[in-house]
């Protein structure tokens, strides 16, 4: 008994070591707990990415589990060498296109929105802190994404490009664009203008899915 | 060097994979250009924002997740075996259907209990005890029912979780409250009668007194008017006078029952 005790120790360390893309093979070949593994190191992070997108907590919420039904459920499609980083962003953002599809924005309930944590230090970082997190809330969904997977999600740009099927160059450029975009709305905030609300034209800001490669 | 030039190599610079003879190129233009600054500096500022934590349950709802899909998994091989009672199992998976379910288990064990105690004479006090003690969960099992099935979508469910409410001498104040509420906003007027017909019984209780009596005034349909203008009348509540009054005033009220809350003024007068 405790010989076995151990030896599932072992088992779990070596597993908490182990390459995604080696316990995704596990995952697909039939051993579904070694996806909580997976969990562990990527929900936080796709709820984080979830949440800046959105702004929308329970919703978040729902789309990381979406996440990792999808993968049970096509893990047949993972094929050997792919990246598990991008293939697990190529998941998240298609479960987050497809549910706008289905729940276009207008009919759906008020949503518990992310209120951003204040730091303690000084009153005048809360208060830039806050006009920057309304300065990035005011972007076109498009092209907040591209920034909270550089920045947030720590993505490196050929990663990104491969996940929204473009060249190395286009990213750059986009998010070069998206910065400037952030600081004329973080300018133009702190003058006590709000800029054009991005509101309804979040829903066609919407990037379209990409075919092939789908999951 | 230009901005334009500069913002080509920026996205690089911010994630310091530029090297060094471009890295200095930036840097010293970042040090002369405002507007390039603020890009950069913006960039930095990000850092300053909160990363959201998702919610406390969140692992635990993986797991549910995890083992139903599993459990799917190994059923789909006998599948064809269930698909035969499809209903029934349908049923006994609903809460509704696992509540009842449970119900019955308990039923059987009381009886199996009560049998097997009486039939080897050793009802100790602690047996009466562990009955006493299976009796109270029964009856918080049919207020499981009771509770869930109200919530159904089917008026004849909600109908009959309202009958079963009946069946008990005492009210969970839950159950209770679940049936005022019943009362007042079921969209089925059968429903709202049927309520108020199992409230009825419980006017000794302030919370049902109280929740009947302030329903008159919320009540479109003419037919639950009447029944709780009845109602009023028969417990004598002291306030029913003056709300009757109010109420006849209300405009465009339905003539039979305008006449109903005439008529009961003049037995409490």
């Amino acid at each position: 008994m405790k010989e076995q005790e151990r030896g599932e120790t072992e088992n779990d360390q070596a597993m908490k070591l182990a390459p995604d893309e080696d316990l995704m093979l596990e995952v697909r070949n039939g051993a579904g707990e070694t996806l909580g593994v997976l969990f562990d190191r990527y929900h936080a992070p796709l709820f984080s990415f979830y949440a800046k997108l959105t702004g929308d907590r329970t919703l978040s919420d729902d789309l990381v589990q979406e996440v990792f039904l999808r993968i049970l459920k096509y893990r047949q499609s993972y094929e050997p060498g792919t990246p598990f980083r991008a293939w697990i962003y190529q998941i998240a953002r298609n479960a987050r296109v497809d549910h706008y599809r289905k729940t276009p924005r207008h009919i759906t309930f008020e949503p518990e929105m992310v209120a951003p944590v204040m730091p303690k230090d000084s009153a005048q970082q809360s208060e830039e802190t806050e006009l920057l997190h309304r300065a990035l809330m005011q972007m076109p969904e498009e092209k907040r994404e591209i920034l909270v997977l550089s920045r947030f999600q720590e993505l490196r740009y050929d990663e990104i490009a491969r996940l929204l099927g473009c060249e190395l160059g286009t990213v750059k450029t986009r998010i070069h664009r998206a910065i400037q975009e952030l600081r004329q709305n973080f300018k133009q905030l702190e003058r006590g203008l709000a800029p054009r609300e991005a509101g309804p034209a979040v829903v066609k800001n919407i990037p379209p899915r990409r075919f092939g490669n789908e999951v | 060097m230009k901005c334009e030039e500069i913002g080509e190599l920026l996205p690089d610079y911010l994630q310091g994979s530029l090297k060094a003879e471009q890295d200095n190129l930036v840097e010293q233009h970042i040090a002369e250009c405002g507007d390039c600054r603020e890009e950069v500096a913006i960039w930095k500022k990000l850092s300053l924002l909160p990363v959201e934590q998702p919610s406390a349950g969140s692992r635990e709802r993986f797991e549910a997740m995890l083992r139903a899909y599993q459990t799917g998994r190994n059923d789909k091989v006998t599948g064809v075996e269930r698909s035969k009672r499809g209903s029934v199992w349908n049923w006994l998976h609903s809460p509704v259907g696992a509540v009842a379910w449970s119900a019955a288990l308990l039923v059987i064990g009381i009886f199996a209990g009560n049998y097997f105690g009486n039939r080897t004479a050793t009802r100790s006090n602690s047996g009466q005890d562990e009955i006493a003690a299976m009796h109270t969960e029964l009856a918080n099992m049919k207020q499981m029912v009771v509770l869930s099935m109200l919530q159904q979508q089917s008026a004849s469910e909600r109908l009959q979780a309202v009958s079963y409410s009946r069946r008990e001498d005492q009210l969970d104040p839950q159950v209770m409250s679940a049936l005022v509420h019943t009362l007042r906003y079921d969209g089925s007027v059968d429903v709202r009668l049927a309520a108020l017909d199992a409230l009825s019984r419980h006017g000794a209780q302030p919370q049902v007194h109280k929740g009947v009596v302030d329903a008159l005034q919320e009540q479109q349909s003419p037919l639950v008017q009447v029944a709780l203008i009845d109602l009023m009348l028969e417990w004598r509540d002291p306030d029913a006078a003056q709300r009757l009054r109010n109420f006849v005033q209300t405009p465009n009220l339905n003539p039979t029952v305008k006449q109903r809350a005439d008529w009961a003024l003049s037995k409490l007068n």
